[in-house]
């Protein structure tokens, strides 16, 4: 029979070696992490870490963050804009541990995220690459903006008919719904809700299919409006999805995103056109419209002022030529005290035709005066 | 006078005053025109006040405007 030893003996030995060679130190690794479970109330997050040949999984170890350092997985979060979950490569610093009960596992204690970052914006930097090279129609302009067909889509006057991409119940559908359904200058809407994930695995091509589902609807949008609300929802996966921008960059119908977050800029909102907030993508609707309104309302102005000016200058005028004619009519003349005098009927211009005992006829202006002529001579006195 | 536009009127009184104004004109013809010109006159008077009433109520700004919807 062999010599044997007792498990805590031989386990003993395994942690006092461990000890010996790894107390006090920490490694900085680099490694793809799989099997992530939070628990958000405890501030505990279990997982392991992974390396890969090819598909195969080569090497695999336990990992834990626990409430002290949960932290660094919240800075990650939000600084990187992506979920801590199963796929990402992530640099750390861990601390080897070993338990006699519970086994070997790697505790992490920081997560170099500059890595990640440099990692994500490399991937982007490609994807944007890839985009100007195999699709010809988008452009990078001076300014860093991108100009695709669907940016450059004119945007319709009035915007009236809206399709909305969004998912149901989510604080961007209400957010953007009501400051459309409530607005303050009463314009109507037809506004569709074509209802999807917008985050997750699947979003980008989920969302693909909702702008298929509204380019074969038989309902003429006037803008397509992608919102997804709430500041605090940090992944961004799904609109730097490659096949996603491209979608939007091509797309007839102008898309307006507001995917809610004020530092980032995804793809899609390079394609499309960036609005902050779902919020911002409403307003701007409705001052869309209400410049139009305004400017109506500005011809409306223009146009009265000129009908104004023209019918008080053509009054002006036919006063004036009232006027005129008003001095120059013979009555006028007649109230002023000069006569007309008539012989045989005709007015009497030449009074060489005036002979001496002729009857004339002199019109004052209320009075026919019957005489004869008893003398003619020149006039003399009034010299005019 | 029925198929008179305004423009026309207002050229024809425009000649007519031309003519009245004129040293030359015979007196026994002055009468005539002045006659001629005032009808023209009224002619203009009632159409400029019927064109500013057609256009208050194109505007919306007449008595009777339509009221918002």
């Amino acid at each position: 029979m062999p010599q044997t030893q007792k498990l805590s003996e031989l386990v003993n030995e395994i942690d006092a070696t461990l000890r010996n060679r790894f107390d006090g130190r920490t490694f900085w690794i680099k490694a793809e992490i799989t099997d992530v479970k939070k628990y958000i109330d405890k501030r505990w997050c279990f997982l392991k870490f992974i390396e890969k040949s090819g598909s195969a999984i080569t090497t695999e170890i336990k990992a834990v963050f626990w409430a002290n350092s949960y932290i660094h997985i919240q800075n990650f979060e939000k600084e990187t804009q992506q979920t801590f979950a199963s796929g990402l490569e992530i640099t750390c610093n861990v601390r080897v541990r070993f338990h006699k009960r519970f086994g070997l596992d790697l505790e992490v204690l920081e997560i170099d995220f500059a890595y990640a970052i440099g990692k994500l914006e490399l991937e982007r930097k490609q994807i944007l690459e890839r985009l100007l090279k195999e699709n010809p129609s988008i452009k990078l302009l001076e300014s860093g903006n991108y100009s695709t067909n669907n940016n450059r889509a004119i945007l319709p006057t009035v915007i009236q008919t809206i399709a909305l991409i969004t998912a149901p119940n989510s604080d961007g559908q209400r957010d953007f719904n009501k400051v459309i359904e409530k607005n303050k200058y009463g314009y109507a809407f037809v506004a569709h809700s074509f209802l999807t994930q917008v985050q997750g695995d699947n979003a980008s091509q989920l969302i693909i299919e909702q702008l298929k589902l509204i380019e074969a609807s038989k309902t003429k949008f006037d803008i397509i409006v992608i919102v997804r609300g709430g500041g605090s929802d940090i992944d961004f996966k799904s609109f730097n999805d490659y096949e996603l921008a491209k979608c939007i960059a091509l797309f007839p119908v102008p898309i307006l995103t507001g995917i809610g977050h004020d530092r980032n800029t995804s793809i899609a909102d390079l394609m499309a056109r960036q609005h902050k907030t779902p919020t911002e993508v409403a307003s701007f609707i409705l001052d869309t419209n209400y410049n139009f309104e305004y400017n109506i309302l500005l011809l409306k102005q223009k146009l009265s002022q000129r009908i104004k000016e023209l019918i008080e200058g053509a009054k002006d005028d036919l006063k004036h030529y009232k006027q005129r004619v008003k001095n120059l009519n013979p009555t006028t003349i007649l109230k002023k005290g000069f006569a007309i005098i008539y012989s045989d009927d005709k007015i009497v211009i030449d009074p060489k035709n005036i002979k001496n005992n002729a009857e004339v006829k002199t019109l004052l202006q209320n009075e026919m005066i019957y005489s004869k002529v008893s003398k003619i001579e020149k006039n003399e006195k009034l010299d005019l | 006078m029925k198929n008179l536009t305004y423009k026309k009127a207002f050229s024809d009184l425009e000649k007519l005053v031309d003519q009245i104004e004129d040293d030359e004109i015979q007196l026994d013809t002055l009468a005539d025109k002045v006659k001629q010109a005032n009808e023209l006159i009224k002619f203009c008077e009632t159409n400029l006040r019927s064109i500013e009433k057609d256009v208050e109520v194109a505007m919306g700004e007449g008595k009777k405007g339509r009221k918002k919807g």
